[in-house]
């Protein structure tokens, strides 16, 4: 019993830090944010993992230790550490609206999920209900953030929280099913980082409203 | 060869060529040509071994490989078949456009190497998609189709193709983030209920169960799994990147992209429709692929006719022709699907030839601006009565293939009892084909502007237009017997019955009788035991 409640209580400090990571100034801050919620994310993936007595999940927590904990967030901090757009920051929603939707969207993920009958859950449900919710604070990131350095942290919030589905719900799946996901996702960013980087360099801008030459 | 060697070598050839055509950015001066023969090479296998897998396909039972992870079957054939005929036609294609671009200073020779090796690792990632049994690697290969993609996109690194870029990369990663949770909750409902769980990850195992499925996580898994990859397959509302994104790839891309990348979105749509069917019921799926279809339609027609960039018009006409096939999905029935199956295979030829066309004008007059863009007849004769006839049968004009699809989709809607639909959708076709008329009136007539250079750009970017209206106007008059056979076989997948669909397949002209007549002379020809029941 104590097992799931650590892991329903790690997955509300989940929510806190994304918080964190959008209301971050500097994109540095916002790598070591995301960091430091990733091995969140690890410790929920072990506590799951001793709590449902699941071997596979030892072996996602360490993929996740090596690649969201400190592969991603490096690669970001030395990328993304130069580029400085004051223009494009800021948002459409301050903090506190921020927040006031974060909890919302928690609200309505908890009503969703409410319906659902499948036993493996039960007693997992509000971590699962986290889940989804954080996969639309990095939807809801995405859409409010100026800054396109800002939407790449959106997607990777976005990516937390599916992983976090995944490891509640699709844990026994194969190993190389893992793999895949893992890498698809630390190549969208590498690419994303990448094409922010060119914008930056071509346009002299991170302001998401400057990518407007394309109408209609 | 056996089925597993075969799908081993179709997948394994366009990836080593891939990583080898990057590779090749380091062979100093002979890194063109051992791209391009890196590039050709592939080309060839992928379009060759394609067309062998649908033939044995068609000729037996469903290939299955790797331990179940890749599975083929008449469904997937079909769009096997398309990725390896476009792609190989596209990718000829692509030797003659990029070395003009090449010559011309727009791009440098790593870049080119750049390009042949994303070109290929994107064929690997839509030949992943559209052989892949096990669900979640489906969503791998979709959401790797766009990593592949992305830099073909950006290839030029200019403003807009910059902006394209990202703008495809955040909404398509974003979408079908969406189609993670669908598969995710298919999966571990599957899994659940299962007396076998470790089967549950295979599409085939699950269609088994699917009865069993929770009916709340099945409606709510399909919706995720229509929003994800409906981003993927260009549907309204979630279609803004596909114009942008077309437009701005080099144009054997954007035939690419259009031709077959949504086509494999939709594939993955497909699969999840009958899953969704044979758990809670078509109707439901049904409902909001017709929403979704006609939507696409609609919008997308007004886009079209008043749209003054090229490509954007193609790409725009690209969300007209998805929504006619979820329409024709959602319609349902025999008809319907085979309607809907057919319009795929059509759509995909009359788009790569347009999009290869797009570019020869893009390289001739330097720009998409319809107002600019003028007597093409006079510059480039061949180009332009390509252009004419492939824009004419894009529209729905006979004696080509789209007419006769789009035949299918109206006459599945009207027996279905939906005639107000039809007739809305008949007007919106008409308004495409205005647009698409004038596109061909304002650039293919009229005097030439006299900073153009007369003259084609060459063979390798006449052929394979050449081939694909050839091909149009097969599909258009006279179905072969194998593609007639592989569709009807498909549709019957897709309605997970083991009846053949009653198609009579008559051409438009032809009455029932006469098709059926046809049909069965055919059928006596053939010596394939499968040809039994059409």
């Amino acid at each position: 019993m104590t097992g799931t409640l650590i892991v329903n209580n790690l997955a509300g400090l989940l929510i806190v830090t994304s918080l964190m990571v959008i209301g971050a100034k500097r994109p540095t801050s916002s790598a070591l944010l995301y960091a430091l919620q990733s091995l969140v994310l690890v410790a929920i993936f072990l506590a799951l993992a001793v709590t449902k007595q699941a071997e596979e999940l030892y072996l996602w927590s360490i993929t996740s230790l090596v690649t969201k904990v400190v592969l991603v967030p490096y690669v970001m901090y030395r990328a993304l550490g130069s580029l400085r757009d004051p223009e494009a920051d800021g948002s459409i929603l301050s903090m506190p609206w921020m927040m006031l939707a974060a909890a919302i969207t928690v609200l309505a993920s908890f009503l969703v999920l409410d319906s659902v009958r499948l036993p493996a859950i039960t007693d997992l449900k509000p971590a699962l209900g986290v889940s989804l919710a954080h996969f639309f604070l990095g939807l809801l990131c995405i859409v409010t953030q100026r800054n396109i350095l800002k939407q790449i942290f959106g997607y990777c919030l976005m990516e937390n929280g599916a992983h976090l589905t995944l490891a509640l719900m699709a844990y026994k799946a194969p190993e190389l099913v893992e793999i895949g996901i893992a890498t698809d996702s630390i190549f969208a960013v590498v690419i994303m980082t990448l094409i922010a980087r060119k914008i930056h360099r071509t346009l002299n801008t991170l302001n998401v409203n400057q990518l407007t030459a394309l109408k209609g | 060869m056996t089925s597993s060697e075969l799908l081993v070598t179709l997948l394994s050839v366009p990836l080593a060529c891939s990583l080898f055509a990057f590779a090749t950015r380091w062979a100093g001066d002979a890194a063109r040509q051992l791209a391009t023969a890196a590039h050709l090479f592939s080309i060839v296998v992928v379009g060759g071994l394609a067309l062998l897998a649908a033939s044995k396909v068609l000729l037996g039972t469903p290939l299955i490989a790797g331990n179940h992870w890749l599975y083929i079957d008449s469904l997937g054939a079909i769009f096997l078949g398309l990725v390896g005929v476009v792609g190989c036609l596209t990718g000829v294609y692509s030797i003659g456009y990029m070395s003009h671009e090449l010559e011309h200073g727009e791009i440098d020779t790593a870049t080119l190497c750049n390009y042949y090796g994303f070109f290929n690792l994107f064929l690997f990632t839509m030949l992943l998609a559209v052989t892949a049994n096990n669900l979640i690697m489906m969503w791998v290969a979709v959401e790797a189709t766009t990593l592949g993609s992305t830099f073909l996109v950006g290839l030029y690194g200019q403003r807009s193709s910059l902006e394209a870029a990202w703008k495809y990369i955040i909404i398509c990663t974003v979408g079908v983030a969406f189609g993670l949770y669908g598969t995710v909750l298919i999966y571990s409902n599957a899994a659940s209920v299962m007396s076998q769980p470790e089967g549950a990850i295979f599409w085939t195992v699950v269609l088994e169960n699917a009865k069993s499925l929770d009916p709340t996580l099945v409606h709510l898994s399909f919706v995720f799994a229509l929003i994800g990859f409906g981003t993927k397959a260009g549907l309204f509302p979630m279609h803004a990147w596909l114009p942008d994104a077309h437009s701005e790839a080099p144009s054997p891309t954007s035939a690419l992209l259009s031709a077959v990348l949504l086509n494999c979105a939709l594939l993955i749509i497909i699969r999840y429709y009958i899953l969704v069917s044979k758990a809670i019921g078509p109707a439901f799926p049904q409902t909001l692929l017709m929403v979704l279809g006609i939507l696409s339609i609609a919008v997308a027609a007004f886009f079209i006719i008043v749209q003054r960039d090229m490509k954007r018009l193609l790409a725009y006409s690209s969300v007209e022709n998805m929504g006619l096939i979820a329409l024709s999905l959602g319609i349902g029935g025999p008809l319907g699907v085979l309607a809907a199956l057919f319009h795929t295979i059509n759509h995909s030829l009359a788009k790569a030839l347009l999009f290869c066309g797009s570019g020869n004008i893009l390289i001739k007059y330097g720009t998409r601006d319809l107002d600019a863009v003028k007597g093409v007849l006079k510059v480039a004769p061949i180009t332009g009565i390509l252009i004419t006839a492939g824009a004419l049968a894009l529209g729905g004009l006979p004696p080509f293939n789209v007419f006769v699809s789009e035949f299918f989709v109206i006459t599945a809607g009207i027996k279905a009892g939906h005639p107000v639909l039809m007739i809305i959708c008949l007007l919106l076709l008409t308004v495409v084909l205005a647009g698409l008329v004038r596109m061909v009136a304002s650039t293919v007539f009229g005097p030439s502007p006299e900073a153009v250079q007369k003259g084609e750009l060459g063979a390798l970017t006449l052929l394979p237009m050449a081939v694909l209206l050839v091909l149009m106007l097969v599909m258009g008059t006279c179905v072969p017997q194998s593609v007639r056979q592989l569709v009807a076989h498909a549709t019957s997948v897709v309605l997970n019955s083991d009846e053949q669909p009653d198609t009579q397949m008559a051409l438009p002209w032809q009455s029932p009788e006469q098709g059926k007549k046809d049909e069965k002379a055919e059928v006596s020809a053939a010596s394939a035991p499968v040809a039994a029941g059409i």
